[in-house]
């Protein structure tokens, strides 16, 4: 679907044409109405509209939350490299970078906020510290996370935005109250963007690694009752696959977003962001190797029904097909393949198949671990989303879709 | 020798005579409960009546009776586990809980603060005995007429009728020893029906009650106790 969506964009902006623009509008504001019709019928109706039980308490909501924050935590710190490393080669989707992971991990939030038993209590999330709870922190983590990306998208906006700000239009009107005030167009005070991006990116590293994205896999890997969660190489593995979606997200939206602005595609950045993604596939692949190998060395029951939940069930298809086929497989031979590596095109297509792919990863954490039945005789969890399920997931996605939209129209995010 | 009047002996003897009696008061009990697996016959009588005393709707189960069939024909045997919450002294469901909505109380009970709770469900993965549920605000009113015109003192607090998506509805839920029966000196429900009078009930601070004596037997055992959940329900092999 997000091929479709993504090429459906691609040809409706590369004519250039207005009603092909208001035609991208009609169809985010579809899939948002639909969404919203879904998201009504679980405030009026609660969680029983989705098909979780007691045996299976997370579902999609929850792989989407997990993906989407991996996502941002991915985007997040390829930009901080950029800025931090000084990498110059890649500084043109720096900017795209920190947009995306505050628009991912807004997404996460309207994820997590959806999937609450008590929506109306979720400031108790912040309000009651329980300080041995993983997701207590979390919660305090993903706060000051936004908040960093925010300042870091202030300082590498600031000088593009009070340019803006001298025109006209609801563009110059946008960009001067965004700009805070700031009238500096000095080369000292562009420096000093630079040195507060460093010193941001330099904070904001080992808070997405360790505590946002880190964190999230904590909070699934101190589950004892979930054998298969219970492993200190999951967080680990939850940081590198957020490096291989979050590099992925980005090469194909570089190449999209070119191919829609009729701007010339640099190969030598395609290449070389292709190349990050599939340095990071590959180790991910290897770790997440380690995991399964180490898991099943044990014999313990529930690791090996959950493995076998997980390889030969009938939801194995999203492990086989999207997780392995879709995600690890379409891109190294995209990659490798001497007749496609050259391609932008091919590298945008390893790029959507890798964020599929890393849609399949995230939902084999959450439910082939929670089918297993934790006491032998206790009922098994059997898991599909159901259509509201879906419906406001497209949604929420929509709402993203349709807040980048935005702001690529109204922000000086492109690179003059 | 000081010289002590008849009346200073008298306060004296008095005060001590009040101490002793303020010692001797009971430490606060702590509450455990002994399942005997030898005379449980799997009648499945805990489940109901707990489900009769606690009102809890579809899907919503604090005990159940787990069947496991041993060995290979002609030779099987049955064994049945009732599994109640193991109400843990080590509690992972109150260690993961991001708003303290579950908790130890001082009697050893492991509680549910149902207007904390944001209804994460983070506790009902954590728990490694499956004893915990989600109240997805379902309802019996179809089969049975006035399911919702009152719910049970859960805690010991009133809570009126079952409507809306009011609490305990879109909340995790569990067993708490029947802890509305227990504050009137009653046993727990699935304790007190027992068919085999296979569970014991009492409190592990008095050295005599019969629950500290079965809990030493060499029968005894928890489950899953490599987890360091320290459970305070106590099986008899």
């Amino acid at each position: 679907m997000s091929i479709q969506i993504n090429q459906m964009k691609k040809n409706m902006f590369q004519s250039g044409k207005k009603p092909l623009l208001t035609l991208w509008y009609v169809f985010l504001i579809a899939v948002l109405a639909l969404g919203a019709v879904a998201v009504g019928l679980r405030f009026s109706q609660g969680l029983a509209t989705t098909h979780l039980t007691s045996a299976m308490p997370w579902g999609a909501w929850v792989a989407f939350y997990i993906y989407f924050v991996g996502m941002s935590a991915g985007a997040f710190l390829l930009s901080s490299l950029i800025h931090v490393f000084d990498m110059e080669h890649l500084e043109e989707v720096g900017r795209d970078a920190t947009l995306v992971a505050i628009i991912c991990m807004i997404l996460a939030l309207c994820f997590i906020l959806l999937d609450l038993g008590h929506m109306e209590r979720f400031w108790h999330s912040l309000w009651y510290w329980n300080f041995t709870s993983i997701l207590s922190w979390e919660v305090r983590f993903y706060g000051l996370y936004i908040l960093l990306l925010l300042a870091e998208l202030y300082f590498a906006l600031r000088h593009d935005l009070v340019l803006a700000s001298r025109g006209e239009g609801l563009k110059a009107t946008l960009a001067g109250i965004l700009k805070l005030g700031s009238n500096d167009t000095s080369a000292e005070g562009q420096e000093r963007d630079k040195r507060m991006l460093k010193i941001l990116g330099s904070i904001g590293i080992p808070i997405a690694i360790f505590g946002v994205h880190g964190g999230t896999g904590v909070l699934f890997a101190v589950v004892k009752a979930q054998a298969y969660w219970n492993s200190a190489l999951f967080p680990v593995v939850f940081v590198i696959s957020a490096l291989v979606s979050g590099t992925a997200l980005l090469t194909a939206l570089y190449v999209i977003r070119s191919r829609i602005s009729g701007k010339e595609i640099d190969i030598s950045l395609v290449k070389s962001l292709a190349g990050w993604m599939v340095l990071f596939l590959l180790i991910d692949v290897g770790l997440q190797f380690f995991e399964i190998l180490i898991g099943a060395y044990g014999l313990e029951e529930q690791e090996l029904a959950t493995l076998a939940a997980i390889f030969a069930s009938d939801f194995s298809w999203s492990y086989w097909g999207v997780q392995m086929g879709i995600g690890v497989l379409v891109p190294l031979i995209l990659y490798f393949n001497p007749g496609t590596r050259r391609s932008p095109t091919a590298m945008m297509l390893a790029g959507i198949a890798v964020v599929i792919g890393i849609l399949g990863v995230r939902f084999n954490i959450v439910v082939p671990a929670l089918t297993v039945p934790v006491l032998k005789g206790l009922p098994s969890g059997y898991y599909y989303p159901t259509w509201v399920e879906w419906a406001s997931s497209g949604g929420i996605i929509g709402l993203g879709l349709l807040l980048y939209t935005l702001a690529i129209r109204y922000l000086p995010i492109d690179v003059e | 020798m000081q010289k002590v009047t008849r009346r200073q002996l008298f306060d004296k003897l008095f005060l001590r005579a009040q101490a002793a009696e303020r010692s001797e008061k009971k430490p606060k009990p702590r509450w455990a409960m002994v399942i005997d697996l030898k005379k449980c016959i799997g009648c499945d009588t805990c489940t109901v009546s707990c489900k009769a005393e606690n009102r809890t709707p579809p899907g919503v189960t604090y005990n159940v009776v787990l069947t496991e069939e041993k060995g290979e024909t002609p030779h099987v045997t049955l064994v049945h586990i009732p599994r109640p919450c193991m109400q843990c002294d080590r509690p992972p469901c109150a260690q993961v809980c991001p708003v303290k909505a579950t908790y130890k109380l001082k009697n050893g009970i492991t509680a549910i603060d149902y207007e904390r709770c944001i209804g994460c469900r983070y506790c009902i993965t954590a728990c490694p005995y499956g004893a915990r549920y989600f109240d997805f605000g379902e309802s019996y009113v179809t089969e049975m007429l006035g399911y919702e015109e009152i719910q049970a003192p859960e805690y010991g607090v009133q809570r009126g009728k079952r409507q809306g998506q009011k609490a305990p509805q879109g909340t995790a839920r569990k067993c708490h020893f029947c802890f509305h029966r227990l504050q009137r000196d009653e046993e727990p429900a699935c304790v007190e029906t027992c068919l085999g009078d296979a569970r014991y009930f009492g409190d592990l601070n008095d050295p005599n009650s019969i629950v500290s004596k079965l809990a030493k037997s060499p029968r005894a055992f928890h489950l899953k106790e490599e987890m360091g959940t320290h459970p305070r329900v106590i099986y008899l092999k």
